[in-house]
């Protein structure tokens, strides 16, 4: 730092000559250029010749020092002379002009070469008439630019070096500047090299005794003053360096696997008993094995985990949402963590909202971006390459959400897609991910003619695979209803009124599409899982379907609840569920797997992770495990889990969290995830269950 | 990426390198100045590790260190320093390696296993931080 002052010190004396000198030269500069320009306008004769002794002058210097591209044929200052003077052209004298800081200012060495400038008139060659239709702009793309990026920082050598430069006015000064910062440079190493000397010196004095000179020789280390610490430590840049740096390090030193492990040498306790160890469920190929529990002392207390989500580009990042902390009300309320298999004890991100956060989600098609709806109304969007401040915010006004958002969703293709959002008013809209200013389109769910109250309170939404334009609702009061965004034929958009899904009698907690890739196509089936203490199975009828096929269905299914056979296309047809998955609490989360067929997973108000495979058995779960509990955590009320998330690619691991704010992540066997070992016969079994099940719905139907 | 305006910085900075230095096994933390080599920080029993340093360990220190053993009596201050001096020399090596192989190049990640325990080291342009922990079994 010393040297650094000092360094600053002996530049500020430089400068202050150079502005000196810079100072004259100016003077005599400007002295001339009002000559200049009085010359140009009206040549007095007895002026001229000294002002052309100077401008030969300058010419012949330029002509030496530069090679001039303006002229032809005066390359040497000899044949100057015999030039016709009325060549002397306007490129010429803007060329002097140009040049003249380059020259030494006291070379004031007379040379009579007489010569006489002479002016043209301008004329006008072409014309270009204003034209007659008058010019229209318009431009209707709108990009929200609220938030601004944090620009590149310059390092502060780079910073301190431009504020100190005194401001150049114009280019030509430019070649000067740059011989005289090549000087600078050089005086400046001169002085660093000096001082270094110096600082070597002293402390070779003070360490004599202790350290060995050739160890200090080389190590310039000094103890820096307090004052100097505290500069360094709060700089941003130190701040980035140590979040980067120690995440290297814990990730290297998380890592379990030992690569220097020499496995001739004798076997030391290497524990055999792998398949005790830890906390695991189920047995042999259905066990269920906690992998990592996920918990932050600072952003993680007290805060209750309101959804998770894999990256579907890193299997190993996965992303929680968090309600706010009532205990620390200058935290920011609603953070998202994302936290790294490879990384246990701290997230790799946070994100901060001003409000809870409710959901949030990796977009998958850029993984960078992640979106989320807050309980203020506002859909958020951030991007792991900016800070923790979302990016881009829905505006808390009327135009979009003014109730809680639960459910966000991106749907569309790579190139065109959209971000879905929906409160529990009923209010859905869509947003372009460039433009949250405002919803690009905007709906409102009413319930269907039948029920008492208009009103309907969506608390979960799921898209299909298949199709963007078609979603289902879990409402408050236990319905789930069939959604279309567009009008279409024979619906219009919004709650469709021809078919509802009944069967919950409590609020649902979500609802979750078949990933349906496999050999047969299982996307219309759909768990629901709600406070109801149960999980429901439903084959969802095509959202093309015309009136008469939802005709027929509602014949086979409501002939038994008595309904009119007649104009079944206006009447609303209630569909029961395939079946009826009865737990012992209540069910807040069901997601099927995202590989194998028949398999999903449940997470319950008493802090249970199940896991079910309706090809093997429907009445109770293969595996089931509990997340081990925080050594600190409380022993009341904090078991129960609120949210499930498999990991899409490979489906061997899913991630649970709750009320306690820990997220534990599981691993599954071979027969519940996994790619490998994957056969066909399943799909056809589970489509055989459920054309089994069809068929018994539909005689109870009609027995009924 | 913790927010600097949310958590004030010095208060990050202990949190974050004090959960580190509490992570099992890390017996020291060190951070320091990449050009200068200035100490900014450190952490755990940096003697500790030249105590243990027995002659005739792999350490990254030039031979002339093991005739030093009696300055392991010298204070915190100075274990911290001379440990400093070897891991910021270490590093300076690896560099020039690094350079005279390609100059477009640039030391990411150093980890120096020994039998008794790891250096990882990351450097970066202005900065280097220091880690010293225990291998479980070697």
């Amino acid at each position: 730092m010393n040297q650094r002052r000092d360094e600053i010190l002996a530049k500020r004396a430089k400068l202050a000559e150079l502005k000196r000198q810079r100072e004259l030269r100016a003077s005599q500069a400007s002295a001339r250029q009002s000559i200049d320009s009085n010359e140009l306008i009206s040549p007095t004769p007895g002026r001229a010749d000294n002002r052309r002794e100077i401008e030969s002058l300058i010419d012949s210097l330029v002509r030496e020092s530069r090679p001039v591209s303006v002229s032809t044929g005066a390359n040497s200052p000899g044949r100057f002379g015999s030039r016709p003077n009325s060549v002397l052209s306007a490129g010429e004298l803007s060329n002097e002009n140009n040049s003249e800081f380059a020259i030494p200012a006291n070379g004031q060495v007379v040379t009579p070469q007489p010569q006489i400038l002479s002016t043209i008139s301008s004329k006008i060659v072409y014309e270009c008439p204003p034209s007659p239709v008058k010019e229209v702009f318009s431009y209707s793309k709108g990009v929200q630019t609220t938030e601004t990026w944090p620009t590149p920082r310059h390092s502060r050598a780079f910073s301190e070096s431009d504020i100190d430069e005194p401001p150049v006015t114009a280019s030509p000064s430019k070649r000067l500047s740059r011989r005289e910062r090549d000087r600078e440079e050089e005086l400046r190493e001169n002085i660093r090299k000096e001082i270094e000397e110096e600082l070597r010196a002293a402390k070779e004095l003070v360490t004599d005794g202790v350290l060995k000179p050739s160890a200090a020789a080389n190590f310039p280390a000094r103890t820096l003053t307090a004052e100097e610490l505290r500069a360094v430590t709060q700089s941003d840049e130190f701040m980035d360096f140590i979040d980067r740096s120690t995440k290297v390090i814990e990730k290297a030193l998380d890592q379990e696997y030992d690569i220097l492990t020499d496995y001739t040498l004798q076997v030391h306790d290497i524990d055999e008993d792998d398949e005790q160890s830890g906390n695991t469920g189920g047995k042999g190929r259905r066990k269920v094995k906690e992998i990592a529990q996920f918990y932050d002392e600072r952003w993680s207390k007290k805060r209750m985990v309101s959804s998770i989500d894999f990256s579907p580009k890193f299997s190993e990042l996965l992303l929680a949402s968090y309600t706010k902390n009532p205990a620390a009300p200058h935290d920011p309320d609603g953070i998202v963590q994302v936290w790294n298999l490879h990384l246990h004890d701290r997230p790799e991100f946070v994100f901060h909202a001003q409000s809870d956060i409710l959901t949030a989600k990796f977009s998958p098609f850029h993984p960078n971006l992640i979106i989320g709806g807050a309980y203020s109304g506002q859909v958020l969007l951030w991007d792991t390459r900016a800070r923790s401040a979302p990016v881009q915010k829905t505006p808390l006004t009327g135009s979009g959400h003014t109730h809680p958002v639960y459910c966000v969703d991106i749907v569309g293709t790579q190139n065109a897609n959209n971000i879905i959002s929906c409160s529990t008013d009923g209010a859905v809209c869509g947003w372009s991910v460039d433009m949250l200013a405002q919803p690009q389109e905007t709906l409102t769910l009413l319930t269907p003619p039948p029920a008492k109250a208009e009103d309907l309170a969506p608390t979960c939404m799921a898209f299909p695979q298949a199709d963007p334009t078609f979603f289902l609702v879990g409402s408050e009061e236990g319905t789930i209803f069939p959604c279309h965004r567009y009008d279409r034929a024979g619906a219009k958009a919004g709650v469709d009124a021809r078919v509802s899904y009944k069967g919950h009698a409590a609020p649902v907690m979500s609802v979750s599409f078949h990933p349906s890739r496999g050999p047969v196509d299982l996307g219309d089936l759909v768990l629901s899982a709600s406070l109801d203490w149960s999980v429901k199975l439903w084959k969802v009828r095509a959202p093309a379907a015309t009136s008469a096929v939802a005709a027929t269905v509602s014949t086979g299914g409501a002939a038994g609840l008595g309904s009119a056979l007649g104009g079944a296309g206006l009447l609303e047809s209630a569909v029961s569920p395939l079946l009826d998955f009865v737990r012992e609490d209540v069910v807040y989360d069901a997601a099927w797997s995202p590989v194998k067929p028949g398999v999903f997973g449940l997470v319950d108000g008493a802090g249970w992770l199940e896991l079910w495979d309706i090809t093997v058995e429907t009445e109770e779960p293969v595996a089931r495990i509990s997340p081990s509990p925080r050594k600190d955590g409380r022993t009341m009320l904090s078991k129960s889990l609120n949210k499930l998330a498999w990991e899409p690619s490979e489906g061997k691991r899913l991630a649970t969290g709750g009320i306690d704010g820990a997220v534990s992540v599981f691993e599954v066997g071979p027969d519940l995830g996994g790619k490998e070992g994957l056969k066909n016969e399943e799909w056809t079994s589970v489509k055989k269950l459920v054309n089994r099940l069809e068929a018994v719905g539909g005689n109870d139907g009609a027995g009924v | 990426m913790t927010d600097a305006v949310l958590t004030s910085g010095p208060d990050a900075f202990e949190e974050t390198l004090g959960r580190l230095s509490k992570k099992a096994g890390v017996r020291a933390t060190i951070v320091l100045d990449r050009a200068s080599g200035a100490i900014l920080k450190t952490s755990g029993q940096l003697s500790s590790i030249r105590n243990t340093k027995a002659p005739g360990s792999s350490m990254p220190a030039v031979g002339s260190f093991s005739s030093e053993a009696s300055g392991n009596s010298a204070s915190e201050d100075q274990g911290a320093e001379e440990l400093a001096s070897m891991v910021w020399k270490f590093v300076g090596t690896a560099g020039s390696l690094v350079q005279e192989l390609d100059t477009e190049d640039e030391v990411k990640l150093l980890r120096l296993r020994t039998k008794k325990q790891e250096f990882v080291i990351v450097p970066d342009t202005k900065y280097l931080l220091v880690v010293v922990h225990d291998t479980s079994s070697a």
